[in-house]
């Protein structure tokens, strides 16, 4: 492996770079351990870098300004010591040459404890010039970052926002619900409409081919909104009795379900038990055209011949 | 938003700005204090600004050159946020020499300014200078993060002076002390400026770690120490500081800086190393393969150890073998027939 070490060492300057040692010296300085292993890339000598301590120190004292501390308000301080890291037991005391940048944690710990010691030290010297550091509550004026921003930064207008789509879709909702419901209503009235036109064409027909001679149907809804008020319940009860035309029940009797039987039993037992066609007033004879005191008729009867000579003498 | 002008003179309960409010909750100003509490929390309002002189007059130009990114252009509005006695001016054409600024800070009557310079839209530099004849220094600003970052949930007034904090180290190294100076001066909100706030509730941080200057921004929340970063902040590498305003003699020169040409240039140059390096070993490799095989003498004393090796005991069998366990041989077609079934799929 030696050998092999050496010969890239050796190629690599082969290939036209100067070197500053022989080879020789270089097996040397390998074997001792100077070199690694690999292509090594030469360094150049670094310019020894500026630092002019007397001009520095000069331009400072030039450049310094005598302000009380209270313009400048500057500090230094060491930070406080690590209370956490003490508990545990890892550290004491770390300067700041010690920080070790790569660890993000305990580099913003360290920085945030110098402030913290900054802070303690400046607070009473600041009370002193009567300068605070709280600001009273209703002392309002202009931040550094909005209002929105901090919201933002604290998930307080996400908050929002979920809170306002949720009543958004909320409202969609009801006023989807409330579209159907008035959809409805509305094919409800037409279809009533309709319903009603068709009544009144029909009743119409009924009067024109003589089957009617009642003009009820011109009076409009006035009157069968008062009438079907008050006598409402009597004249659909006795309707919902009815049912079907007496020609209706005729014919279903004779022709319906099946048709009537051919040949079935006529008096037997239960035909006479049945007292359905059983008219008591009729039976005991006290129903009839003239029945009564023959209300109606008696007003249209012509009244007798002594009774027209009074009338015509009368008049 | 701009602020109201506050009316000069003006007593202490007429002398606040009814602006931006910091939180929803104070949003209902507490006028039915008791008379009692009114009065004592007039004692720890402070007076307004416009009463007190100011004296200290430090203005400070913050303006970049052309070809800067969103980044840089948030944090030069944080710092222009931050220190209300700052000034800003259009960006630089780069073809102008580095003096012209001074004349710029002069045309602005600025004495101190903050420049802000970018290369190649990769490396940001800064200069910060005291203007007229006084010293001025040029850093590699890295790591910037701004107000606007989410993560920095601390807040200030507006203009409102900031605590400095440095660290030891800043008094033990000459240009150290130099920069510390500088820093003072240019950072420093000035006592009775007209748009500062009279309360100091932030407060700024500068450490040296890894020959770098960390810079950090935390509110002060409690008395007792609290506190909550705000923002901006960024790294500082010193390049050089010179002894006049943007030229002069340099007075120092930062050894361990290294441009970040240079730093990309070795990165490069380490891996096309490395490749290399592979490549060579490879050819050894070859060559060593391809090279005739040398051939050794023979060695006449080579058989004299040479032991036979024991005859082992010949075992005939007489008993025949048990026989293997038949495997059932596999119908092929079927598995063929699979096959074609799926393909036809």
């Amino acid at each position: 492996m030696e050998d092999f070490e050496e010969e890239s060492v050796s190629g690599s300057e082969s290939e036209g770079n100067d070197s500053v040692m022989s080879d020789g010296e270089l097996q040397e300085a390998f074997a001792k351990g100077l070199l690694k292993p690999g292509l090594n890339i030469p360094l150049e000598a670094r310019k020894k870098a500026v630092n002019n301590v007397e001009g520095l120190k000069q331009c400072l004292a030039d450049f310094k300004k005598d302000l009380a501390w209270v313009e400048r308000l500057d500090l230094t301080s060491r930070p406080l010591p690590d209370i956490v890291a003490k508990a545990d037991g890892k550290l004491t005391t770390l300067d700041s040459g010690e920080i070790q940048a790569e660890d993000d944690f305990q580099r913003e710990m360290y920085f945030y404890r110098q402030a913290q010691a900054a802070v303690l030290e400046a607070l009473p010297r600041l009370k002193k010039f009567n300068i605070s550091t709280k600001r009273p509550e209703d002392y309002f004026a202009e931040m550094a970052k909005t209002d929105h921003h901090m919201q933002k930064a604290r998930g307080i207008t996400k908050l929002m926002a979920k809170q306002a789509s949720m009543e958004k879709s909320e409202k969609a909702k009801q006023l989807r619900e409330l579209r159907k419901y008035g959809k409805k209503v509305q094919t409800d009235v037409l279809q009533k409409r309709q319903k009603d036109k068709k009544a009144m064409m029909t009743a119409v027909k009924k009067y024109q081919k003589g089957m009617t001679d009642k003009l009820d149907f011109m009076d409009g809804d006035q009157e069968k909104g008062k009438k079907g008020a008050s006598g409402a319940a009597g004249p659909n009860a006795a309707k919902k009795k009815r049912g079907p035309n007496a020609k209706r029940q005729y014919k279903d009797q004779r022709f319906g379900f099946g048709g009537k039987k051919r040949g079935s039993k006529w008096n037997t037992k239960e035909s006479h038990d049945d007292m359905s066609g059983f008219r008591s007033k009729a039976a005991h004879g006290k129903s009839g055209k003239n029945f009564g005191k023959g209300g109606k008729q008696g007003a249209s009867k012509r009244p007798g011949k002594n009774a027209r000579k009074k009338m015509k003498n009368r008049s | 938003m701009a602020a109201f002008k506050r009316k000069r003179g003006s007593g202490s309960g007429a002398g606040k700005q009814a602006k931006k409010v910091k939180f929803a909750e104070n949003a209902t100003g507490k006028q039915t204090a008791k008379p009692g509490q009114e009065s004592e929390k007039e004692h720890n309002i402070p007076a307004p600004v416009s009463k007190g002189k100011w004296k200290n007059k430090e203005r400070v130009l913050v303006f970049s050159s052309r070809g800067i990114n969103f980044r840089t252009r948030h944090l030069m509005q944080d710092l222009r946020t931050m220190m209300p006695h700052t000034k800003a001016d259009t960006k630089m054409d780069r073809k102008d020499k580095l003096f012209v600024v001074n004349e710029v800070c002069e045309i602005k009557n600025c004495n101190k300014c903050i420049f802000f310079e970018a290369k190649k839209k990769q490396d940001l530099y800064m200069w910060i200078s005291n203007v007229p004849h006084g010293p001025s220094a040029k850093f590699l600003v890295q790591n910037v993060h701004t107000l606007a970052e989410l993560k920095m949930t601390g807040n200030c007034l507006k203009g409102s002076r900031p605590l400095l904090s440095f660290d030891p180290t800043f008094e033990k190294e000459p240009h150290y002390a130099l920069l510390k100076e500088l820093f003072i001066q240019t950072f420093s909100t000035p006592q009775y400026h007209p748009k500062s706030q009279p309360f100091v509730d932030h407060i700024l941080t500068f450490t040296i770690a890894d020959n770098r200057i960390w810079f950090r921004n935390y509110q002060i929340i409690e008395e007792d120490g609290s506190l909550v970063e705000i923002g901006p902040r960024f790294v500082l590498n010193l390049i050089k500081i010179f002894q006049g305003s943007f030229g002069g003699a340099t007075l120092y020169e930062n050894p361990r800086y290294q441009s970040p040409n240079m730093h990309r240039r070795m990165i490069r140059l380490a891996t096309a190393a490395r490749l290399k390096e592979k490549q060579q070993v490879k050819e050894l490799q070859k060559m060593k393969k391809s090279e005739p095989k040398v051939k050794e003498k023979e060695d006449p004393t080579q058989d004299v150890f040479v032991t036979p090796a024991e005859e082992k005991p010949s075992d005939i069998q007489l008993v025949a073998p048990e026989p293997k366990p038949i495997k059932k041989k596999k119908n092929k077609e079927f598995k063929r027939q699979r096959k074609l079934k799926q393909k036809r799929f």
